[in-house]
């Protein structure tokens, strides 16, 4: 990788000085960054620490748990009021990585992570997103990973964080801060679909960080179900995030479902928790939801699979819920 | 024809330039580490990471570089007494923090429980993964994840063997936890 | 011969080395003034390269030289028969035969300079569309000439007739992908010149291979080129031949005038060194009722590069494993764009896998339990050589591997068998690999005044366990306790040794040391007979035992004298070299037995249990050998489950060169494996009754994985590796 400057700024007023120049950037954990600049795939010339700054805590709120956004994925996972009041997320967070990135990376950095795509991680390979205009090998080359909903002709690469995933079926809030001051962001708004910009990938702004996650308890009962070619240590194929609430005589009356693997940003299908809700979690209402869900896919020629896998793998979460 | 472009855009990305660094970018600076209780001082530029620290300024080889994307565990040491993988940190971040490697871990001629445990078992054969499995596994039984062999299996799943040592290490990983007790 | 020192699970001598992070490997050679080179490889798979630009990464801080095809000294091709197998060196000339190849080598103080610089390299290619994808050339294979593992067109009796004469026949086809080696030790090489002489520290399967090769590539003799290597990372077939880079390390090292550490990082690794080749395969079988075998016809079809055509994916097991008079072997070669093929642990597991696979087939046709139509179709002798095995015990495996598992207790239906949350699959095959085969060894047993032996074997420890099975063998040979000999290895300064490759480190160097210490205990004995003080003296040499430190009269072992006193009186040093003899070819079976779980919902499968029982001869080290047979089957996890390398169809380049994207089984995906050995000494065997074994274990277990699908399933998955998506196909 190529040289930069390094500061490790110990307040958010510096950072955010810091971070607003061209070829700036901050790391966190570095657990996906650096691999990045490694390969060539970013190039920095300042680097700009946030471990000095005061965002690792993981604090109980009225509503639910504020994580900050340097806390580890292995504190907030092994934490007693995530465990207790948020289980989907602790769960979510042990599939994901292995023990040592998850002592490193953090909740900021984790949604931050960039695509698995190969042809984006190959500096030397066509990838829109990497250089806008170069194209997309992965359309007619080995998409076996890749997108089959939300995906665009420029851009068919998922987005693979776990935690996302069950963040957005969660419905937590981004708190950042950036030169114009603080704003909040639902995890829904966060994430962009690449349509002709997939360079373009959350809401942030240049310079602006995330100092927060707010992630509301909600009562409802959760599983995340992970689907990968291997028994661990790897990246979804397929994920899914399920959140119900029951009423009298097993009727469903909430549902939130989110999914990983199968699109460019974490997919919550409003269409597939419709088809749920006042009914009873029987086959039928499962298989109408996996319908509606799958609907709009439009898979590529090594990722068909993904269609009948994620139904499969939303029965089978859903299945553990009844 | 699709196939044609892509070949059009293949030489172009290839071929795109690097900008070089900018003017005034720094060179390197002193970079002060503590590793297995020695406080010590390199001049590394910012990019080196603690793993090319650790193994090439500071001469503790023990510390192997299988993937260096922290893909196979090799490179685990304990920072402040958690396991990481030092592939992907930076030295320079690193500065303040107790850093052990397997150099480390004995205490002179006693071999730590795990290590020791390694050999009983025979949970290596090449040795390569070995400096990491063991950093990971004495971790690993402080952490409280070696109460079944599934457990183990697991949490020590971040670290790759290609020799195929698996069901050796759970069975050195469980025996030194137990004796740990 | 005492039975006390070989056989004995020992804790591994080296093993202190390693759990401290004191072993060396080749990068971690401490060699003064040491700087860092870094290849820049090819991103088209087919053209020419029209423009290398090396300003910018010249200018850099640090950096001592880039090198390029126009600046890189004149080197000679190495010979084939040398163990170098690429056909080309490259950074000589523009042409471009395979994404990866190298085209630059950058050379800087430090390794993130180094590495800085080769990112900066401009390349500028003229490209071709290059070929890829196996299954769109078929139509173009052809057999090429014989390599070093037999005959690419073989048949015995007649095959037609064998069909024709069969009850029932079964054919088909069955595809194994592109995989990698992946050691975790990334190939390494470090090189320092002094003069005309080259030192080399180098991750090496074979010192000795590197050594003539690199002599060869810069016109030295053998003995200008020193290559140390105490530790090898993991190797599995990587590092058998020597490969370029440790050729233009040597040169870098040359050019800028100091020691130069060149280490591939693991994206080159998959361009590098050599690969497991994709192969297609026909495979038709007759038999009788009774299940018999009357016909084997199989055709394996592989990937060759445009510039070798060596097959690796060869046939032994189809020619040699069984009972069957009318047998014909046909192994085709595809030329495609893609880098150097070589061998890969248990390179005769894909043909294997098809030839096991295909015999469950039949028994599921013919309705006979899997077991017994292997027992029907035993052979005691190896079917292509028409030779006795020296031993075998194949039929015991079968019996005893059966009975461990429980096989009796299988319900034979597909689906049949479940639990609560999921089907359970049984299934067995043979495991059979070659070992040995090959060249000899030398080595050089030392007793010295104090008694203690030092032995010097020029070959390598891959994780096998080299230095305490050797330091064993020579023990025992020498009838001294393990502790008063040391072995070393990985220097060429020691007697040439073959390769740690092909199984034959055992039949090899094993045998060198055994005949090294024999004639050494011989020499002592005579010193000690000739010594009037002695209490052996005057009684004939062949009434002489040696054991635990002391020479003693057989049948009167109160008539004995230390090795360290006769050694005392002797006043010298005592030696013996040997000199290679060429190994025996041979061939160590077993049975292994699998147990797989499906998840019917999302169609995930868990292997949860393995049984093996082996036959490698005698067992020299109880607790090694069951590593290696653990690890085999590890491998074979991988091999039936996971393991592919996908390339790029258009760009004809990998894109999974990394450990996230190729998945090797973690210690999740591996369940308990029961391993056992038959341990009865084969009477050929040159190394105290052992064959060679490390390749044998991971043969049979894909299959037997394989096997238990199609017994969970009832669908036969014949394309590799069987992921998730398949299974759950084949549920829907």
């Amino acid at each position: 990788m190529q040289n930069f400057a390094y500061r490790a700024p110990a307040s958010t007023t510096d950072a955010l000085r810091l971070g607003t120049g061209t070829g700036a950037r901050y790391i966190a954990g570095g657990t996906d960054l650096l691999n990045l600049m490694k390969d060539g795939v970013q190039r920095h010339d300042l680097i700009i620490d946030l471990n000095r700054l005061p965002l690792h805590d993981i604090t109980p709120t009225t509503t639910g748990v504020r994580l900050g956004a340097l806390a580890r994925m292995a504190d907030v996972a092994a934490h007693p009021q995530v465990r207790r009041r948020l289980p989907l997320l602790a769960e979510t967070l042990l599939a994901g990585a292995s023990p040592q990135v998850r002592n490193a990376a953090t909740i900021g950095g984790n949604l931050l992570q960039r695509t698995r795509c190969w042809y984006f991680r190959d500096a030397s390979m066509p990838c829109n997103k990497r250089e806008p205009g170069s194209g997309c090998a992965a359309q007619h080359g080995q998409n076996r990973w890749h997108a089959i909903i939300g995906g665009s002709a420029h851009c068919i690469a998922v987005h693979p964080s776990d935690l996302a995933v069950a963040l957005t079926a969660l419905d937590a809030t981004v708190h950042t801060l950036g030169s114009g001051g603080a704003r909040t962001i639902g995890i829904r708004d966060f994430y962009r679909l690449p349509g002709d910009t997939p360079q373009v990938e959350t809401a942030l702004r240049s310079g602006e960080l995330i100092t927060a996650v707010d992630v509301p308890s909600t009562g409802l009962t959760g599983r995340y179900l992970k689907v990968r070619d291997r028994a661990t240590f790897e990246f979804a194929v397929v994920s899914v995030a399920a959140l119900i609430r029951t009423g009298g005589g097993g009727v469903v009356r909430e549902a939130r479902l989110a999914f990983g693997g199968i699109a460019p940003v974490p997919w919550r299908s409003a269409e597939a928790e419709r088809q749920l809700i006042g009914r009873r979690l029987d086959d039928a209402a499962i298989e109408a939801a996996g319908r509606a869900l799958t609907l709009p896919a439009a898979p590529r020629e090594h990722n068909a699979f993904k269609v009948p896998l994620v139904r499969r793998a939303l029965a089978t979460a859903l299945g553990g819920l009844r | 024809m699709f196939s044609t472009s892509r070949r059009t855009v293949l030489k172009t990305a290839a071929a795109a330039p690097i900008p070089a660094l900018l003017p005034g970018a720094p060179a390197s600076s002193g970079v002060t580490l503590t590793v297995n209780g020695d406080t010590v001082t390199r001049q590394l530029e910012p990019r080196v990471t603690l793993l090319d620290a650790l193994r090439e300024d500071l001469g503790l080889t023990g510390t192997k570089k299988g993937c260096d994307r922290g893909e196979c565990g090799a490179c685990t040491v304990l920072v402040d007494g958690r396991r990481t993988k030092s592939c992907l940190t930076l030295a320079v971040m690193q500065q303040g923090r107790e850093i052990t490697t397997i150099e480390g871990l004995a205490d002179g001629d006693r071999l730590h429980p795990v290590q020791a445990a390694f050999i009983r078992h025979d949970g290596f054969q090449c040795g390569f993964c070995t400096s990491g499995q063991i950093m990971s596994a004495v971790a690993c039984i402080r952490e409280g994840h070696a109460g079944s062999d599934d457990e183990v299996r697991e949490w020590m799943s971040g670290n790759l063997c290609r020799c195929g040592c698996y069901p050796n290490i759970v069975a050195a990983v469980r025996a030194a936890a137990d004796e740990e007790q | 011969m005492s039975p006390s020192v070989v056989g004995r699970p020992i804790a591994r001598t080296d093993g202190v080395a390693k759990v401290t992070g004191a072993a060396r490997y080749a990068a971690d050679a401490d060699v003064t003034g040491v700087v860092h080179a870094v290849l820049v490889t090819s991103d088209v798979a087919r053209g020419r390269i029209t423009a290398i630009d090396t300003a910018v990464a010249s200018s850099g801080a640090g950096v001592l030289a880039v090198l390029t095809h126009d600046t890189l000294p004149a080197l000679t091709l190495p010979a084939v028969t040398s163990f170098y197998l690429k056909r080309f060196v490259p950074v000589q000339d523009d042409r471009i035969r395979h994404a990866g190849q190298p085209v630059a080598i950058a050379v800087a103080d430090t390794l993130a300079r180094a590495q800085d610089a080769a990112a900066r390299v401009v390349v500028r290619y003229e490209s071709a569309p290059p070929q890829v994808v196996l299954a769109d050339a078929l139509g173009e294979a052809y057999v090429p000439p014989p390599g070093s593992d037999g005959p690419n067109d073989y048949t015995r009796g007649d095959v037609a007739a064998g069909m024709a004469a069969a009850d029932v026949t079964v054919e088909a086809t069955y595809t194994t992908p592109l995989q990698h080696h992946n050691p975790l030790e990334p190939s390494a090489t470090v090189a320092s010149w002094d003069g005309d002489a080259l030192t080399v520290h180098e991750s090496a399967q074979g010192i000795s291979i590197t050594q003539n090769v690199l002599a060869q590539a810069f016109g030295l003799t053998p003995g200008q080129v020193r290559v140390i290597t105490p530790y090898v990372g993991g190797g599995f077939g990587a590092k058998g031949p020597a490969w370029p880079h440790t050729l233009l390390a040597a040169a870098a090292a040359r050019h800028v005038g100091r020691p130069v550490k060149l280490v591939l990082s693991r994206a080159q690794t998959y361009t590098s060194h050599g690969h497991r080749a994709e192969t297609h395969q026909v495979m038709r079988v007759g038999a009788t009722r009774e299940g018999r075998l009357t016909a084997i016809d199989h055709v394996v079809t592989q990937q060759v590069s445009r510039t070798e055509e060596l097959l690796f994916n060869s046939s032994e097991p189809t020619r040699m494993l069984y009972d069957c008079a009318n047998v014909r072997s046909t192994q085709r070669a595809v030329r495609l764009d893609l880098p150097t093929g070589s061998f890969v642990r248990s390179p005769e597991a894909a043909t294997g896998h098809v030839l096991e696979s295909t015999l469950d087939e039949l028994a599921v046709t013919l309705g006979l339990d899997p077991v017994e139509l292997r027992l029907r179709n035993w052979s005691a002798i190896n079917q292509e050589t028409g030779a006795p095995h020296g031993s075998n015990h194949l039929r015991e495996c079968y019996t005893r591997g059966a009975q461990q598992f429980g096989w009796s207790r299988r319900d034979p239906r597909p689906g049949s068998m479940r639990d609560r949350d999921g089907i359970i699959g049984w299934g067995m095959a043979t495991a059979a690999h070659t070992a040995g085969g090959r060249p000899g060894s030398g080595a050089t047993v030392t007793v010295g005044r104090d008694g203690t032996a030092r032995i010097e074997c020029g070959t390598q420890e891959i994780g096998t366990g080299t230095y305490t099975v050797m330091q064993q063998v020579g023990a025992q040979t020498l009838g001294l306790a393990v502790h008063q000999v040391t072995f070393l290895l990985g220097d060429t300064r020691y007697p040439a040794a073959f390769a740690s490759a092909a199984s034959a480190t055992v039949p090899s160097a094993g045998a060198a040391v055994v005949r090294a210490a024999t004639a050494a205990r011989d020499l002592v004995v005579a010193a000690a007979l000739a010594d009037a003080a002695s209490p052996l003296h005057g009684v004939a040499a062949d009434r002489i035992g040696a054991e635990d430190g002391f020479l003693f009269v057989t049948g009167q072992p109160w008539r004995r004298v230390a090795y360290r006193d006769v050694m005392a009186r002797h006043g010298a040093p005592i030696s013996a070299t040997s000199t290679p003899v060429p190994t025996p070819l041979g061939y160590s079976t077993g049975a292994v037995f699998a147990e797989v779980h499906v998840d019917p919902a999302i169609g995930r499968v868990r292997v949860r249990r393995i049984v093996g029982v082996f036959d490698p001869g005698r067992i020299l080290n109880r607790q090694t050998a069951r590593s290696q047979a653990i690890g085999g089957a590890v491998w074979a996890v991988g091999f039936t489950l996971t393991e592919h390398t996908l390339v790029d169809p258009h760009l004809g380049r990998v894109v999974t060169p990394n450990l996230s994207g190729y998945l090797i089984p973690t210690n999740l995906d591996i369940p308990d494996i029961d391993v056992d050995f038959i341990d009865r000494p084969d009477p050929d065997s040159p190394a105290l009754g052992a064959r060679g074994f490390g390749e044998t274990p991971m043969t049979g277990t894909t299959a037997a994985i394989a096997n238990a699908l199609h017994h969970a399933t009832g669908h036969r998955f014949r394309d590799l590796p069987i992921t998730q998506d398949k299974i759950l196909a084949a549920l829907s």
